[in-house]
């Protein structure tokens, strides 16, 4: 008789990688199904879009999957000179689909494939086989496609909105919405545009194919939580300290609790939390080092959403925590010899709080004043009522004074026409720029749009017509 | 503490008694303790009584003796419990147990603690639960707390439950004589709480023996573990030994042997083995002769089953498959396990942290493996803190030999 000699030990549990990334795969499948239903189904039944032309999403997801598989085999076979057989399984066992399918996920409904495919190729060449692959990435593939794709075409980025939701709601995503208010104001600016908090919850709203569901997205976080596929510390963590935040900040501008909920259920966050931020790979290990990155994910995308003029957070918050996450497992190691090694980096983040919160509630302050600043710059003289039309008349402080008519249909400016522009030195930048069209293309993100240079005091003016219009529009 | 559960797998050589095997034509003794080589003290064609000292552990004087007598055959090279082959005395048994000196002690609580010691010594006892450490050792120094382990966390194992459930009246009183001659005011017998066997065994005669507690402790692995039981027993921790905080962990089967060397003044010359296994068709405890050949007893027993065995001295956590059956029984040896190869699907780590998790020294067995070569930072993972358990190995998703990759680890930092 013949026996194997070996080192134990001898029985092994019997969960494997490939299990574990079979059940991340179905945890998404609801999420999956969802974004078809919600942009396939309904679009081809209420929008009057052809068929082929309705399934624009699943082909996102598929294209986005094949991708990543195929350009991973052909890493495997060119650059590293497998045959096909081996490469065709290296690519499988490196679940380099579960980086394309994420990614189509994040995107939004009307994006051309050629550039679904150029996310998931660049995440899954740059972001993950040039690191040498499975396991060896710092970044998550998925994220990094993302950044590659919103950084070079942000322009062919699209509109969050499918065709039925153009047709039907119009308008912003509930945070360009909230960032419009300046984060602050009532029930009815920020969450009744989009009927009630329970519409946020099931997906009823606009926004990237696989995010808006947050019910799907609970339901499969505790799908994964029970069978332990995820780190779930770092998504509970995460969520739990973004709605401290806001509470906090709510308290702040004398909102409810709503505000907080409002600010979990919009956007990615809980998709990104429950998977993007567990992606094993890119996250910390130990067990202090999960807890301290779901904190600092969460103190960043607040400070993101609130601070800067993108107003999501979410996506760019876990790329950057990428990065810090061996700093996060070195302390986790440390606080694991003796917990008392990480009095000082509590005591650093308890500051980091406090400092944000400051940072947010002055950011908040000087926000209202500027309110009060258009007040003083734009004077809206007339509104006259035409059926479901609008055209208020208003003067704005440029270099001069601008006088303009602007008409609004359903909350919606169609078009801007100026009457007096005679003080404006610069107006020809303007023409040439065809900026008026612009603003009007960009009104639901008007801090977005630059200035135009050499014009800025006429087109503050002009970007100041449309904000005031905008408030007026949402009263 | 971390650990795991594990499925205990325990029912299938759990029955009504023991078979006796303990009369082999020829025993073959180690020269080991533990790991460490020890020093022949006979030559080929001597004769020996049972007890005669044929060996010495020289740092710690510490002796080997016979548990047969009989005549010194050869020395030679067999193999052993760690999978290596090592030197052994080998005896021809004459069957006729005869004895150094035959003396029989009525009370065995009259014992100064300096004798009690010296005869530890003398006798040879040394952990039964796998350990080999000289017994001895363990009560110089004050004690004011005893456990005694009858935990065996290990699947498959059920020798010393066998034992519990055979002798708890002899335990008690083994525990008694220890307790009285050490001055000691307390002591556990530590179980696992679904091993109901054992709290039985010693329920019935536990209400005589005030100072004597049943503690159970949770089902996971590994819950028999020294520092672990102490920590779960008592709540204290200590640095390196239990003795720091006057306490002396004893194996269930290490007291029995105690008993025997206070009331006989005899060494270890018996234990009970456990061959278990998906991979043997009768799984069973047997009691065999120290130095015995256990591939003469399986061969009487049962037979083989199935493809790819693995043949591993002790249980399928912490022993090692060592390639080969004719395996030298010695005291710290409770099992065999025979099971077949497991089909791993290897792969990178992913980083899902579970090892880390699921440590119960509190190590980072996954970043430990990332930094195997590089020094500098391994003296930073501590992987001297290990205590080889195995649950990094078997909880890891990607099947990493994470286990190994430590106790490189601890090599390289020790250097």
């Amino acid at each position: 008789m013949k026996f194997i000699k070996e080192n134990g030990p001898h029985i092994k549990s019997n969960d494997s990688t490939s299990k574990i990334m079979t059940r991340f795969l179905i945890a998404l499948t609801p999420i999956i199904c969802f974004a078809i239903f919600k942009n396939s189904v309904i679009v081809y039944s209420y929008a009057s879009k052809g068929f082929i032309e309705s399934l624009h999403p699943l082909f996102m997801i598929i294209v986005g999957a094949l991708t990543s598989f195929i350009s991973e085999t052909l890493y495997y076979k060119i650059v590293l000179k497998n045959d096909l057989r081996t490469s065709l399984y290296e690519s499988y066992r490196s679940f380099g689909i579960i980086s394309g399918i994420l990614l189509a996920l994040v995107l939004p409904p009307n994006i051309p494939l050629w550039l679904v495919s150029f996310g998931s190729f660049t995440g899954s060449i740059i972001g993950k086989m040039l690191f040498g692959g499975f396991g060896q990435n710092i970044f998550n593939p998925a994220l990094l496609g993302y950044l590659f794709i919103s950084a070079s075409y942000s322009n062919l980025m699209g509109s969050p909105f499918n065709a039925y939701e153009l047709d039907t709601i119009g308008g912003a995503t509930p945070l360009s919405n909230l960032m419009n208010f300046n984060y602050t104001g009532s029930f009815e600016n920020i969450v009744s545009p989009f009927g009630d908090l329970f519409n946020l919850f099931v997906g009823n709203i606009p926004g990237a194919i696989g995010e808006v569901s947050k019910l799907l997205i609970i339901i499969s976080f505790i799908y994964l939580v029970i069978t332990k596929t995820i780190k779930w510390i770092i998504p509970t963590i995460y969520v739990t300290t973004v709605f401290i935040l806001t509470f906090i900040i709510s308290k702040y501008i004398d909102a409810g609790v709503w505000y907080s909920l409002f600010h979990i259920l919009s956007g990615g966050l809980l998709f990104g939390a429950v998977f993007m931020a567990t992606d094993p790979v890119t996250s910390p290990l130990t067990t202090i080092g999960q807890i301290l990155h779901g904190l600092s994910l969460g103190i960043l995308t607040v400070l993101l959403r609130f601070l800067t003029p993108y107003p999501e957070g979410v996506m760019t918050s876990i790329l950057f925590m990428n990065m810090l996450v061996p700093l996060f497992d070195k302390i986790g190691i440390k606080a694991r010899n003796n917990i008392r090694n990480i009095i000082i980096i509590v005591i650093t983040f308890i500051l980091i709080i406090i400092i944000s919160i400051l940072n947010i509630t002055h950011k908040l302050d000087k926000n209202s004043s500027n309110v009060s600043e258009l007040d003083s710059k734009v004077n809206i003289l007339e509104v006259k009522e035409d059926g479901n039309k609008k055209i208020y008349e208003v003067t704005s402080k440029g270099w001069g004074l601008i006088k303009a008519d602007v008409e609004v249909e359903d909350k919606n400016i169609k078009s801007i026409i100026i009457k007096d522009s005679k003080d404006e030195t610069q107006w020809n930048e303007i023409e040439k720029n065809n900026y008026i069209y612009k603003v009007i293309q960009n009104q639901n993100n008007i801090d977005k749009l630059d200035a135009v240079s050499g014009s800025t005091y006429s087109s503050n003016a002009l970007k100041n017509i449309v904000k005031k219009v905008k408030i007026e529009e949402a009263k | 503490m971390s650990g795991l559960k594990l499925d205990g797998k325990k029912e299938m050589s759990i029955s009504s008694e023991i078979v006796d095997f303990s009369n082999p034509s020829r025993v073959y003794v180690p020269l080991m303790n533990g790991n460490t080589i020890c020093a022949c003290l006979t030559k080929a064609g001597k004769k020996v009584k049972k007890g005669s000292i044929i060996g010495k552990r020289e740092d710690l004087d510490f002796p080997i003796l016979s548990p047969v007598s009989g005549t010194v055959v050869d020395i030679k090279k067999c193999l052993y419990q760690n999978g290596e082959m090592v030197d052994t005395v080998v005896i021809a048994n004459d069957m006729k147990e005869t004895l150094v000196k035959k003396n029989i002690v009525s009370d065995i609580t009259k014992y100064t603690k300096e004798e009690f010691v010296e005869l530890l010594r003398k006798c040879a006892i040394k952990g039964m639960g796998g350990s080999d450490f000289p017994t001895f050792l363990k009560y110089k120094g004050e004690v004011e707390i005893l456990i005694v382990n009858a935990v065996e966390c290990e699947p498959y194992l059920t020798a010393d439950l066998m034992l519990c459930k055979l002798k708890a009246e002899t335990i008690l009183d083994s525990i008694t004589a220890i307790m009285k001659i050490n001055n000691i005011k307390k002591c556990f017998i530590a179980y696992k709480e679904n091993n109901t066997i054992v709290r039985d065994a010693f329920m019935e005669y536990i209400e005589n023996y005030n100072d004597i507690v049943l503690e159970p402790v949770k089902n996971i692995y590994p819950a028999g573990w020294e520092r672990f039981l102490v920590k779960k027993v008592l709540g204290i921790e200590y640095d390196r030994f239990p003795s720091e905080v006057k306490v002396v962990v004893n194996n269930v089967s290490t007291i029995y042997s105690i008993y025997k060397a206070l009331k006989y003044q005899r060494g270890i010359s018996k234990r009970i083995v456990t061959i278990s296994g998906e991979g043997f068709s009768i799984p069973i405890n047997i009691l065999v002769k120290i130095g015995t050949n256990i591939s003469t007893v399986i061969k009487e027993i049962g037979e083989y089953k199935g493809e790819n065995l693995k043949f591993i001295a002790g249980g399928p956590m912490m022993g090692n498959a060592i390639g080969g059956d004719n395996l030298i029984v010695t005291s710290a040896l409770g099992a065999v396990t025979i099971i077949s190869d497991t089909e791993d699907e290897i792969n990178e780590c992913m980083g899902c942290g579970r090892c880390i998790k699921v440590c119960p020294a509190k190590i980072c067995p996954a970043f430990i493996y990332k930094n195997v070569n590089n020094k500098e930072k391994l003296k930073e993972l501590n992987p001297e803190l290990c205590v080889e358990c195995g649950l990094c190995s078997y909880v890891c998703p990607s099947k990493l030999g994470l286990r190994d990759a430590v106790k490189i680890a601890k090599k390289k930092v020790k250097e």
